[in-house]
């Protein structure tokens, strides 16, 4: 392409100074300074302007072939210049001379002589004396008076302005060498051994006052403890659709939840996390006898209108930051089974089902460690355990164990999709019990998304099944560009025969990026063993702030 | 006080009068660059110069000071390799430096706090951008004066020029349209509205009416037949049909997309989306998002090289690698720790990206196949980004 354009240039100006070689002339001229002092030696150069739409060329001065697009001369003594044998045309004229600014201009060459007076102006650069305030000659003394004049000014100009002038000062980890006699080297030298110090360093930024109490702020706020609240109100309503009529039918609930987060920084890659909960209020779970929770916020409920410690852990990572370590009282399935359209009921579906696998089996937060290696290449490792009875006297009868292995995938013709299998042990209840699973998120469309799940899990008689399914919609059918909704199925079979199905469907809406309000409709349908069907259409409203 | 800056000036004015008298014949700067292709451009914002380190050697073959709290911002080349060019950001001028002896030929006053800027195709305009002015300074490439200030934009970010060089497009940062300059007048022809802002707006006055996160810049397509421009506060890349200058598709990416970038080979672009610390990655054939995979923070710019996507997490220290073929994630390469990354250039091999770090004073060198990097440090003080001439990446933050 390079060489196209080469060539076409070259025919271009080729053309252009063959048609017009038959008429030449002169371009004559002086250079001066502004007190009219003669500038000798000036380099004097005149370029061929090449008419609009000619391919632009890269100037390579050493390329073989590059037709002669300049001539250059120098000044004589009186500040005089010529160049004979011009052809007729346009060219740029340019003059430079050491301490001055260029002086660069369009002119058009006939069979007439051209003469041009040149005037240059010095440049001035802040930190750097002024060099060029002779034409080559005695110091004009009127000029320097007008110098300090004008220089005077621009400083008042500068002290008038709204930035800081001052030097900026910070800190680096530089690499230095230090000596056996503890001498200190920039460079390597022999018998020196790189070590690490801290250097102060001055540096010539000028900043607007507001930048400055940007970063004065930003950086007190790392040094603080980040909090963080996320409240939700979530409304339901039973109505019995099928079976014996129940307690529940025409019933209303209420559940009120506040979490607060605290986060904190305390090493390098090594930061604090506690979540404290409360919640207070009536869900529909303590009348609805289901094999899951029909609203999840009911997992959080130890005792009524307490606040509880639900998490507190240290996180910290190594090996460059491939491998994070958590360790402290956590939710370990908050790191597994991370499904990106069914996993969190303060911003998706409500029902437990459909956020969660009811075959993980961990049913309250205790003590335990987590493993992620996420080399961000595509496939992730994960492994944990966790205290799994909180009446346990010690973690060798309560060891609750899980492993993981994410892989990020692009299946021909969908976008990306995140593919899950998942392996857990539990011996709290006197015996190893185990259970499988997996989980995958897809995306079918930049709008629609698929999931699903899969689990079994090891009972008291037989095996429990549980598997889920449902998509999520984004940026289409929804009233404001950030909403979005989704519809869910799930069902689990006990080993011992108890069965539920439910089934969901909720939009959500973003009033304001710190508060969502979403609608849901939730169908469920408990069948104990060798018992009929009890059915509950529930329809809710959730409000969920988050800042 | 006012007496002692007539001395200290007088005694600067004498010291530079001696000198002169002694010798002021220095006659023609040598040539520092003989071609322009051979090295890369690193603007230095502390140092307030302008470094320029040549490719095969991996050393500095000369700096251009530009004066002390100048800080130079964005570094460009001429098309035709003549100039350097940059803004001065609280210099409020434009700095033009010979590309061959690398001498400061020419100081220009612009607007206030000039950034970023480009050349018109045939090198004669160079519009820089003056996002606190609200204009666009343009600069006559042949008489070194400046001939116009446009104004009416909002905080100009960047400059598009179409490849005949009749219009260029200006993102606006602080609105939601992108102007259409007349480059035969320099003058402002239309204004291009991205996308509706939604309704719910009026319920996020702490969002929509804190500050905008508007345009940042309209980047046109390999053939130069289309523009994209993504609006960080509407989570939108709008496509734009320069013959009508009218919005044809509106696709929706992630939170706060910083920008637009587009592969090399003209299939796909990424929009870095810094309100999730995702990206998306839009097919440019049926321009729809074809990807949205994890990210890092504060990402500042997207390179491409050896059939990768190299994305830049200033804060984390990470470059994170997407593979282009796939469309997945290929790892992500730490740089350093406690360190700030800035934006970085591609060669026009389409091998090495040149990475300006900025807390270490160093480019780091990225072989975009194997990965791997090394970094050339003493660059000069706070380096903010890198230039190589005819280099499909060259940008600015």
């Amino acid at each position: 392409m390079n060489r196209f354009r080469l060539a076409a240039a070259t025919a271009a100006l080729m053309l252009v100074s063959g048609a017009l070689w038959a008429q030449t002339s002169s371009v004559n001229g002086r250079v001066t300074n502004a007190q009219g002092g003669a500038i000798s030696a000036a380099d004097v150069t005149l370029r061929v302007l090449l008419p609009p739409g000619t391919p632009v060329v890269a100037r390579m001065a050493n390329m073989p072939g590059m037709p002669s697009a300049e001539r250059t001369t120098q000044t004589r003594a009186d500040g005089s210049f010529s160049f004979e044998q011009v052809p007729a045309g346009q060219y740029v004229l340019f003059v430079d001379y050491s301490g001055f600014e260029r002086s660069s201009q369009e002119i058009a060459v006939t069979a007439q002589p051209r003469t041009m007076a040149i005037v240059l102006q010095p440049l001035e650069l802040s930190g750097q004396p002024v060099a060029a305030l002779t034409g080559g000659g005695a110091v004009d003394t009127q000029l320097l008076i007008e110098q300090i004049k004008t220089l005077e000014q621009r400083i008042s100009d500068l002290e008038a302005g709204t930035v800081l002038s001052e030097p900026e000062t910070r800190v680096r980890r530089v690499a230095v060498y230090t000596d056996q006699n503890g001498n200190e080297f920039d460079e390597p030298v022999p018998g020196a051994r790189q070590t690490y110090t801290y250097r102060r360093e001055r540096v010539y930024r000028r900043q607007a006052l507001g930048e400055k109490l940007e970063e004065a702020l930003a950086d007190n706020d790392a040094k603080k403890i980040t909090v963080g609240v996320s409240a939700a109100s979530v409304t339901q309503f039973a109505r019995q659709t099928k079976g014996q009529r129940a307690d529940a039918n025409d019933h209303a609930y209420q559940l009120s939840s506040a979490d607060l987060f605290f986060s904190a920084g305390l090493a390098q890659y090594t930061s604090f996390f506690a979540d404290v909960v409360g919640l207070s209020g009536t869900p529909p779970d303590a009348e609805i006898q289901g094999l899951t929770l029909i609203n999840a916020y009911t997992a959080r409920l130890v005792r009524q209108n307490e606040v509880n410690v639900r998490e507190a852990w240290l996180r910290t990572e190594l090996f460059s930051q491939r491998l994070a370590l958590v360790a402290g009282r956590l939710d370990l399935t908050n790191f597994f089974d991370r499904n990106a359209f069914a996993n969190d009921e303060t911003s998706q579906f409500i029902s437990d089902a459909l956020v969660n696998n009811p075959a993980l089996g961990l049913a309250t937060n205790g003590s335990g460690l987590a493993g992620i290696y996420d080399p961000k290449g595509g496939f992730a490792f994960k492994a944990g355990f966790q205290q799994s009875n909180s009446e346990a006297t010690n973690l060798s009868q309560s060891l609750y164990t899980l492993g993981e292995i994410d892989y990020v995938a692009r299946p021909p013709g969908l976008s990306e999709g995140n593919y899950r299998v998942w392996a857990r042990n539990d011996n709290s209840t006197e015996r190893n019990r185990s259970a499988f699973g997996a989980s995958l998120d897809q995306k079918v469309s930049p709008f629609f998304g698929l999931f699903g799940r899969y689990g079994n899990a090891e009972a008291e008689s037989g095996r429990d099944k549980f598997y889920s399914a449902g998509f999520q919609v984004h940026n289409a059918m929804v009233v404001s560009p950030t909403d979005y909704w989704g519809i869910g199925y799930s069902q689990i079979t006990l080993g011992a025969g108890d069965r539920e199905r439910m089934a969901e469907g909720y939009y959500n809406f973003e009033i304001s990026e710190k508060l969502r309000l979403s609608l849901h409709l939730q169908h469920a349908f408990e069948t104990p063993a060798g018992s009929p069907s009890v059915g509950f259409l529930v329809p809710a409203i959730r409000l969920q702030a988050t800042f | 006080m006012m007496a002692a800056r007539r001395m200290l000036l007088a005694g600067v004015v004498g010291i530079a009068a001696v000198a002169a008298s002694v010798d002021l014949r220095l006659g023609a700067a040598p040539v520092k660059v003989a071609d322009p292709t051979s090295v890369v451009m690193i603007v230095n914002r502390d140092s307030n110069d302008i470094a320029f380190m040549d490719i095969k050697t991996k050393t500095i073959v000369g700096k251009t000071f530009l004066g002390n709290n100048v800080n130079p911002h964005m570094v460009m080349m001429s098309p035709d390799g003549r100039y350097v060019v940059t803004g001065g950001t609280r210099a409020n001028k434009a700095y033009i430096i010979d590309a061959r002896t690398l001498e400061l030929v020419k100081v220009i006053p612009t607007d206030i706090a000039p950034e970023h800027l480009a050349f018109s195709p045939d090198s004669r305009w160079y519009y820089q951008g003056n996002p606190d002015g609200d204009s666009i300074s343009v600069i006559d490439m042949v008489s070194l004066t400046k001939i116009k200030t446009i104004p009416g934009l909002v905080e100009p970010l960047n400059v598009t020029f179409l490849p005949d060089g009749s219009k260029a497009y200006i993102g606006n940062y602080g609105a939601h349209w992108v102007g259409v300059v007349d480059v035969r007048r320099h003058e402002l022809l239309k204004k291009i509205q991205i996308a509706e802002v939604p309704g719910v707006a009026r319920l996020d006055p702490e969002k929509y009416l804190g500050e905008i996160k508007g345009i940042n810049i309209a980047q046109i397509t390999n053939d130069g037949r289309f523009l994209y421009a993504a609006d960080g506060d509407l989570g939108v890349v709008s496509k734009i049909d320069p013959r009508e200058d009218k919005v044809i598709k509106v696709i929706r990416v992630g939170r706060d997309p910083w920008r637009i970038y587009l592969n090399h080979d003209g299939n796909y672009a990424i929009t870095p989306n810094n309100g999730e610390e995702t990206i998306s990655i839009i097919d440019l054939r049926t321009d729809k998002v074809a990807a949205t995979l994890e990210a890092g923070p504060n990402m500042t710019g997207v390179n491409f090289a050896a059939g990768k996507a190299f994305v830049i997490s200033s804060t984390s220290g990470f470059v994170y690698v997407y593979d282009m073929k796939t469309l997945r994630p290929a790892g992500r390469m730490k740089i350093g720790s406690n360190i700030q990354l800035e934006t970085a250039t591609t060669d026009t091999a389409d091998e090495k990206l040149y990475l300006a770090d900025s807390t270490e004073n160093a480019v780091v060198i990225i072989d975009a196949k194997t990965q791997q990097f090394e970094k050339v440090l003493n660059v000069g003080l706070f380096p903010w980004g890198t230039h190589i001439m005819d280099s499909k990446d060259n940008y600015c933050h």
